[in-house]
């Protein structure tokens, strides 16, 4: 006893009377989570209620989530994910407007997707929230003008797509992993185009059933006050039989397929190497599949990809791995974004890291690294409450154990480097790879070696297969004669001359309109004979840009960056467009132009005239028989950075004799615009200072 | 028997469910003057540690404004004991994450960490208060840093001026004259000894609340906050201590009148020589003066109305109204006052001005209190071809009427219950309890605000807005800005 108490005044002595501060600490032993066991009962109309307790603060989360699998949808891809966002927008008893002011009032938060309803509020207001809530389940009513509304949002967010290297890059990984599988169907124009309002309800009625759903409850209620709740908001909620399908994933390649989208002016390939694997959350192998991708590319700067392809070749700002592991299907992808000339490169590098992870055990401190990392993050996330609804749902839908997640730090520690090594072995199938190319086609040539076959299948933006570009039947020059006959019809050159002589300026206005913005955007732009142009682009009493462009001079005055003044080089470039039809001045204006083809741009066989001014680099589309000019596709290249827009061109009509197209929409990046002609006016008076500084 | 116990044990945990939650805290002082404040909660094995330092853009020289913004930036760069650039990564490395803040008043660190690794947490704060490098290297990367952050966030902002016009005419005294961001000309003609000094300022253990929340054990925490903030040289001795990591022998002595070597840094607190034990004893026993403003005298005694050129498209109005300081009791009323006019979309200023009468683009007011002072301001951007003038007479009419008349019994219910509904979220995760732990000990007179702040505002009644409005809504009392555009300069 004595002993004991000089051990336990001894230790303070030395644990005060001197520190080396430069002794790092070590992390104590890897703390235990407390998560509670959920409690689960079954309704009378087929609902399995969970409830995690959680009494730290007084609010309470409900979320319904639908017992259905995804569906096949075929012809009207896209549909759940529309019906999804139209499901809080009205219902029998309450507008959109009133929902939404209800909701206000208890400051809860009400949200829906095309497989689950939430509900987040105090406890005290759980009565009024819930109220809304069932309404909603049971009520909705997808009003026409809010369904209009969505679909507009969403031909927006089509049309950005295809611009977008990344997203046509996740098309195709959805699409060449799992065909077949209702994750392998993307929405396309055409398939919206097919959606309404019936279809819709439709989709909404038969996935929202309350046989086979679930519904999660987290927070400061207990079982006694929640059972009530239950029956009065949802006991009388009916519906049919749940869709259920048996999905799963596999790996069916009998080789390396390399798949290739083309993205005309690339300066960089988006690469993604990604293959379906046969897993399912809950699985044995799963946690250790996860700590050998943060290891292979999911783990931020540390991973191997990163330090090889970033830190060590310097090929890519990023370039990373993912794991993704769902009930109806599961997949890993790696890649990023990499410079042309090493498109080739990357991608032998990419396939040595998968084969050296399963070759050679990874090593101690690598995994230690990122075994702390992912408890840490881990650990963090237990403190949002729906974290903890996620798992109490996991445990039951996939039938886990109770204490899957209660043991995942246990689980986690005790993975080892054998463990890595036979999931690599296992799940990472490095022959068998689908190697998917977005970019330039100067990079295709390249890629043919990765192919198991040596034949490269090529992808347009919502991955399904293109026609491949043929030749040309005409020369460049007889292209731009066409398009002018087809755009000033019926009149000889002669005839054509004497009417563009008349003309000596022209004042256009379109109306530009986005669905994310409240307001319209008008753009004007003038030309006055024979080459000074100018543009604005005003909203709300606001000038956002403007450009002058006189054969001497040019500038552009932006409303956050300021004035730029052209450069000599660059007024030079803009001058090889200008003219009332530019077409017509190619020849002489020193632009550079070559017919690369005919490609087929959604159903319709276009020749492709490839332009180049010195400054920018475009494509046109000329629909083959009417020669008239279907689409513009310009890029901006800076650096590494591109910028991309597309201009299509609709509702062609004649003006004083020559066709001009009155409608059209632009592209840039996320944002869609579509122009609608307010004024075509020729010989008016045109202020042209105000087009400048 | 058994069986009884268990559930009466159980229905006193739901009785005590139901009853408000409290949140708990133990709070103490060091004997270097460090104020701590804990939090234990098993809910997640995370753990929250953060260090306030009660200085903020107020406690700088008017020829030397950026500074506190600038430390914030600065203590990132690493320690004696942490090479540049490794403080990020220790923290990251180890599954946690970090950040900081800084305003007129405060300057607020943090890390949250696994709670194995508390510890690992208190000694990189430590760390940063007992010796940051704040030397060139640092000085330099750290300034094109913040100039870059400036440029971003507020000379590329059209109107993002008014907030420094504003309280530059408010406050012609007081140091909230200028804003945290404060003038990069300050910060280029700063030399590394002004950096230097203003650390050895503010960086010091009295000037310092530690508050730490989440997955700890209380008693263990404090054993190693002792052992790591403990060990922090107390008053004037931790400059000392600070000279004896930088300083050459001859320097030193020549400075202390005592030798280098009498010290030794895993046991700086005990000098092998009598001379320099007396040495740091007396220097312990002397406290650095941290200048504080004090309150802010100015009142407003007329209207000062100005008009601003800036890079904007459309013209806006700004107006300003001095209110008391954060600690008034009637910033309650203030604040809920301020949600009646602005709190959302159907709040009265929206309805009016941008709904109903589409005469502005942009409405709101916000109640800004802080430590010394306090402002209201009214704010809108023009509708297309509407007058600033129709603005200021809507809102002036919107001021009149919250003067008149009591606001509606539905109104305030709304307000009570969006209010009730933010004061529970800001302490749903364990940094934002140990954030207001910390931010009510410094600057609402007492750590146990954290419990008691909402009833003080449920407290409020619809007459308790209607006389703070007639009080501090003064028309004939006010700053009016005027923003045009630059084009309009004649």
């Amino acid at each position: 006893m004595k002993k004991l108490i000089i051990a336990l005044s001894i230790v303070p002595c030395f644990a005060y009377g001197q520190l080396d501060r430069s002794v790092r600490p070590q992390a104590g032993p890897a703390p235990t989570i407390n998560i509670k066991d959920s409690e689960v009962y079954k309704t009378a109309n087929g609902m399995t209620v969970i409830l995690s307790e959680n009494h730290k603060l007084p609010r309470v989360t409900f979320e319904i989530v639908t017992g259905s699998s995804p569906r096949m949808e075929g012809e009207l891809a896209g549909l759940a994910d529309v019906a999804g966002s139209l499901i809080t927008s009205g219902t029998a008893n309450r507008s959109k407007d009133e929902i939404d002011a209800a909701i206000d009032y208890v400051g809860a938060d009400l949200s829906a997707d095309n497989n689950s309803i939430r509900l987040s509020c105090l406890t005290k207001h759980m009565d009024k929230g819930l109220d809304i809530m069932s309404d909603v389940l049971m009520n909705a009513n997808f009003p026409q003008s809010e369904v209009d509304r969505i679909i507009k949002q969403n031909e927006s967010g089509l049309l950005s797509a295809k611009s977008d290297a990344g997203t046509m890059a996740n098309n195709a990984v959805s699409k060449i992993n799992f065909p077949n599988h209702p994750y392998g169907e993307i929405m396309t124009e055409a398939t919206l185009a097919n959606i309404n309002r019936g279809m819709i309800e439709g989709y909404f009625k038969q996935t929202f059933t309350p046989e086979g759903s679930y519904l999660v409850v987290v927070g400061d209620i207990d079982m006694a006050t929640l059972k009530p709740l239950v029956d009065k908001y949802f006991g009388s909620w009916k519906g049919g039989q749940p869709y259920e399908a048996t999905l799963g994933s596999k790996n069916t390649n009998a080789g390396n397929r390399v798949f290739f989208i083309n993205k005309p002016g690339a300066v960089q390939s988006v690469i993604q190497v990604t293959f379906p694997i046969d897993i399912k959350p809950g699985d044995p192998d799963y946690l250790k599949l996860n700590v050998l991708n943060q290891v292979l590319g999911g783990g931020g700067f540390g991973s191997r990809l990163m330090q090889n392809l970033r830190e060590d070749k310097a090929y890519t700002y990023g370039c990373y791995s993912r794991l993704n592991v769902n009930r109806d299907g599961s997949w890993i992808n790696a890649g990023g974004n990499f410079r042309n000339d090493v498109t080739d490169s990357a991608i032998t590098q990419i396939l040595y890291e998968f084969v050296r992870i399963i070759k050679n055990e990874v090593n101690q401190d690598e995994l230690d690294l990122i075994k702390s990392s992912m408890a840490g993050s881990f650990s963090r996330s237990l403190e949002s409450p729906s974290t903890v609804a996620r798992f109490a749902l996991s445990i039951i839908r996939n039938q886990l154990p109770k204490d899957y997640y209660q043991t995942y730090l246990q689980k986690l520690a005790a993975i080892n480097l054998k463990d890595i090594q036979e999931v690599a072995k296992k799940y990472l199938t490095a022959d068998k790879l689908n190697i998917i190319v977005v970019g330039n086609e100067e990079v295709i040539d390249r890629l043919k070696p990765f192919d198991a076959d040596g034949k490269i299948e090529k992808l347009d933006a919502f991955g399904n297969p293109v026609k491949e570009r043929i030749a040309a039947d005409i020369t460049a020059d007889q292209l731009l004669d066409s398009y002018v006959n087809a755009i000033m019809p019926d009149m000889n050159a002669k005839m054509k001359a004497k009417k563009l002589k008349k003309i000596k300026s022209m004042q256009e206005v379109y109306e530009f309109t986005m669905p994310q913005m409240p307001f319209p955007m008008a753009s004007t732009r003038v030309w006055i004979s024979p080459n000074t142009t100018g543009s604005k682009l005003e909203a709300q009493g606001m000038v956002f840009q403007k450009e002058y462009v006189s054969p001497t001079e040019g500038m552009s005055t932006n409303m956050q960056t300021g004035t730029e003044t052209y450069s000599a080089e660059k007024v030079a470039a803009k001058q090889k467009s200008t003219g009332l039809i530019p077409e017509m001045n190619y020849k002489t204006s020193g632009m550079e132009y070559e017919l690369i083809g005919i490609e087929d741009l959604d159903g319709k066989e276009c020749y492709v005239l490839k332009l180049n001014d010195g400054e920018t680099e475009s494509f046109e589309y000329f629909e083959k028989g009417t020669f008239m000019k279907v689409m513009t596709l310009s890029i901006q290249t800076e650096g590494e950075e591109t910028n991309e827009s597309r201009i299509t061109y609709k509702k062609y009509a004649n003006h004083n004799g020559i066709i001009f197209a009155d409608e059209m929409t632009v592209s840039m990046g996320e944002a869609t615009l579509s122009g609608k002609l307010k004024t075509r006016e020729f010989n008016v008076k045109i202020d042209i200072d105000a087009y400048k500084k | 028997m058994k069986q009884i116990v268990i559930s009466s044990f159980v229905s006193l945990l739901a009785l005590q469910t139901t009853a408000q939650k409290e949140i708990k805290f133990t709070e103490y002082d060091l004997d270097n003057g460090i104020h701590v404040i804990l939090h234990e909660e098993h809910a997640t094995p995370i753990v929250a540690v953060s260090v306030l330092y009660h200085v903020g853009s107020k406690n700088e020289n008017p020829d030397r404004t950026g500074f506190a913004h600038f430390f914030e930036h600065l203590l990132f760069e690493g320690t004696t004991n942490i090479d540049r650039g490794e403080y990020d990564n220790l923290v990251e490395s180890n599954g946690g994450t970090l950040n900081a803040n800084t305003s007129q008043d405060r300057t607020y660190y943090y890390e949250i960490l696994p709670s194995n690794q508390t510890e690992l947490g208190v000694w990189l704060e430590s760390e940063r208060m007992l010796h940051a490098k704040v030397d060139n290297v640092g000085i330099e990367t750290q300034r094109s840093v913040v100039k870059e952050e400036k440029r971003q966030r507020v000379d590329n902002q059209p109107y993002a001026s008014f907030i420094t016009e504003t309280f530059s005419r408010m406050f012609t005294e007081h140091p909230y004259n200028w804003v945290p961001i404060g003038s990069m000309e300050h910060l280029d003609a700063a030399q590394e000894a002004d950096y230097v000094n203003f650390y050895r300022t503010f960086y010091v253990p009295a000037n310092a609340t530690v508050s730490i929340a989440g997955d700890i054990d209380i008693a263990q925490t404090k054993k190693w906050i002792e052992k790591y903030f403990g060990s922090i040289p107390k008053g004037q001795a931790i400059n000392m201590y600070r000279d004896w990591e930088l300083l050459s022998d001859d320097a030193f002595e020549g400075k202390y009148g005592v030798k280098r070597s009498s010290f030794d840094a895993n046991n700086f607190l005990k000098p092998k020589d009598k001379a320099a034990a007396a040495k740091l004893k007396e220097l312990e026993n002397k406290a650095i003066e941290i200048p504080r403003p004090g309150k802010a005298k100015e009142q407003l005694t007329t209207v000062i109305k100005d008009t601003i050129y800036d890079n904007i498209q459309l013209p806006a109005i700004f107006m300003a109204y001095r209110f008391p300081e954060e600690t008034n009791k009637d910033m309650y009323a203030l604040q809920m006052m301020n949600d009646v006019l602005s709190g959302g979309a159907s709040s009265r200023i929206n309805k009016s001005l941008v709904e109903r009468q589409q005469i502005a683009q942009f409405a709101f007011s916000f109640a800004y209190g802080l430590e010394d002072a306090g402002l209201g301001i009214f704010a809108a951007i023009a509708a297309k071809d509407k007058s600033l003038d129709s603005i200021q007479i809507a809102f002036d009419a919107e001021i009149q009427k919250i003067k008149t008349d009591l606001i509606s019994e539905e109104e305030f219910e709304k307000i009570r219950n969006q209010y009730e509904n933010q004061f529970i979220s800001s302490n749903a995760s364990v940094a934002g309890i140990a954030e207001n732990l910390a931010q009510n000990h410094v600057y609402n007179g007492g750590t146990n605000k954290i419990n008691t702040e909402l009833e003080n505002y449920m407290k409020v009644t619809r007459e308790d807005i209607q006389r703070v409005a007639q009080k501090y809504l003064t028309q004939d009392k006010r700053i009016i800005l005027l923003y045009l555009p630059k084009e309009d300069q004649k």
